[in-house]
């Protein structure tokens, strides 16, 4: 099991009646690795964690966990989900949500250690109708952690979260990875998968368009971003070499891949730019025309 | 004890009302009638088939209120999203069906044996030790019928529709079972419908044993049917729509 690949996806199709949602997606996480699934709403992150997981049966292609099947390997106790559309059960305690969980697993994490990394400090006695949001999620995560499985799967784990709370999850998070676990998580926070993952894997329209770290992803977006302040009448549709552009205010933020065609166009009006800057692209840009772009670019580590 | 056994018991347990509606209203609603019918009775022979007969549908009335009560609420639990969550834990599918089945079964217990205390100590219902023993025992056997219907109808209802079942679907197999007035008092068409209900039939296991015979074949014959139907319908619907979807 040690040589086995913790998560080993291939040609993994998924429909919904006529809608496509993964298409052939092929991905292997070794174990060990932090890997967050980066993409839009809707670009089949979930539906390929709940293939991972055994909820919804793939129309194409397999799925290996830990070496053995989804079910299998759940019900070894190797693997530990926090779900989009989890929940918890009404009428009970958060306490002993918490130890059925722990005891269903072959291995449980040490309460006292659990409480404290899942941050659910003084929530144990505590009726689960009433948590706050944040509250419900540290709950839902602690039940992912409870059995120390080897893989954590977290489907969009920060949704219902604050900016501290956030912050606070991303910590445990590494704290995770530190401890040898295998995390793969789906998020459309950049910022998240940029602070917490070794190995960025960006999806859209139900296929990998981008896999690699966040600095590779960066530069293989190979793209700068130039920004000045112009009137609302200023023509930029003619510029070349831009992948997007926007406005906020009189602020114009453009991004292209050749960033010295685009500044000569620029400069050949004869227009002033005010406030002219450019910059290396951050991670979204690149993410943005990456998903954006049919293409796919291949930063592959 | 298995841990989800007793978890699963001590949530339906800490509902206030799964309590009142299964176990507190079966009893006192014994009383009550007893009170009257009982009243009215021509003397202590025809007061005993009176007093034995209320207690015997209260204590159905109650059974199968708790077990459609302890069951019905899959429906919640998958609402919640906590059965796509135990989904994802190692306890097996089969183990959390096979809990809710015997905790559906275990609850039943209680408003039936209260109520039998009842008929006993406050309206004098005299049976022997082995009729009081059959009667608890073929009424909480025979709920597994409604146990079934429970299930069938906590996979096949949403959150809400689920919660006006739980107390619609009681009082409806009751009234029409004859569990309120007797059959005996029915008009012929609706007497007819009543031999159609699986209440009839689990209360007359109960007048069967009270009145001192063995439960009629056809009673059982007609439980197993019912039984074996709403669990084919359950797995069907299941199979549609497994326990760990969240809807549709």
């Amino acid at each position: 099991m040690t040589t086995a690949p913790a998560l080993d996806i291939a040609g993994l199709t998924v429909r919904y009646g006529d809608t496509v949602a993964v298409d052939g997606l092929d991905l292997t996480v070794p174990a060990g690795q932090t890997v967050a699934l980066l993409g839009p709403n809707g670009a089949g992150k979930s539906t390929t964690v709940n293939a991972v997981l055994g909820l919804l049966r793939p129309d194409a292609g397999s799925i290996r966990v830990l070496g053995r099947t989804p079910l299998d390997a759940i019900r070894a106790g190797g693997v530990g989900a926090m779900l989009q559309h989890g929940g918890l059960p009404s009428e009970a305690r958060v306490g002993e949500v918490v130890d059925l969980v722990r005891r269903s697993f072959p291995t449980a994490w040490p309460l006292d250690d659990l409480v404290a990394t899942a941050g659910i400090e003084g929530l144990l006695a505590r009726p689960v109708d009433a948590l706050s949001g944040g509250q419900r999620q540290r709950v839902l995560l602690a039940l992912a952690l409870a059995g120390e499985p080897p893989l954590l799967l977290l489907d969009e784990p920060t949704s219902a979260m604050d900016v501290e709370g956030r912050r606070a999850f991303w910590t445990t998070m590494r704290g995770l990875a530190g401890r040898g676990h295998t995390v793969v998580f789906a998020t459309h926070h950049l910022e998240e998968a940029d602070a917490v993952a070794d190995r960025v894997v960006v999806v859209a329209g139900g296929r990998l368009v981008a896999d690699g770290s966040a600095a590779q992803l960066k530069a293989g977006g190979a793209t700068r971003r130039i920004s000045f302040t112009a009137g609302p009448d200023r023509d930029l549709d003619a510029l070349p070499a831009v992948r997007s552009s926007s406005r906020q205010g009189s602020t114009v933020t453009l991004t292209t891949a050749d960033v010295e065609s685009t500044l000569r166009a620029l400069l050949a009006d004869g227009a002033p730019l005010p406030d002219l800057e450019v910059r290396g692209a951050s991670l979204e840009d690149a993410v943005l025309t990456l998903t954006s772009s049919a293409t796919t670019i291949g930063a592959r580590s | 004890m298995n841990p989800l056994f007793s978890f699963q018991l001590r949530r339906v347990a800490r509902n206030r009302q799964y309590l009142i509606f299964t176990v507190v209203l079966p009893a006192l609603f014994t009383i009550f009638f007893t009170k009257i019918f009982g009243g009215m009775a021509s003397g202590p022979v025809e007061y005993q088939r009176q007093a034995a007969l209320y207690m015997v549908s209260m204590m159905a009335y109650g059974g199968l209120g708790a077990a459609l009560g302890a069951t019905i609420r899959i429906s919640f639990d998958r609402a919640s999203g906590w059965l796509r969550q135990l989904r994802v834990t190692p306890v097996p599918q089969t183990q959390v069906l096979a809990v809710d089945v015997a905790v559906g079964a275990l609850l039943t217990l209680p408003s039936l044996v209260v109520v039998a205390l009842v008929g006993r100590f406050v309206n004098d219902v005299q049976l022997g030790l082995g009729q009081w023993l059959a009667l608890v025992g073929v009424l909480w056997a025979g709920a597994i019928t409604f146990v079934a219907l429970g299930i069938l109808l906590g996979l096949a209802l949403d959150e809400r529709a689920a919660g006006g079942a739980m107390g619609f679907v009681g009082v409806v197999l009751a009234t029409l079972g004859g569990l309120w007035a007797p059959v005996e008092v029915f008009p012929d068409s609706l007497r007819t419908l009543a031999h159609a209900m699986p209440s009839y039939w689990y209360a007359q296991l109960g007048r069967d044993v009270a009145a001192g015979a063995v439960p009629s074949g056809t009673a059982v014959v007609v439980l197993a049917g019912f039984t074996a139907v709403f669990a084919l319908l359950a797995v069907g619907v299941a199979r549609h729509r497994p326990l760990h979807a969240v809807a549709g």
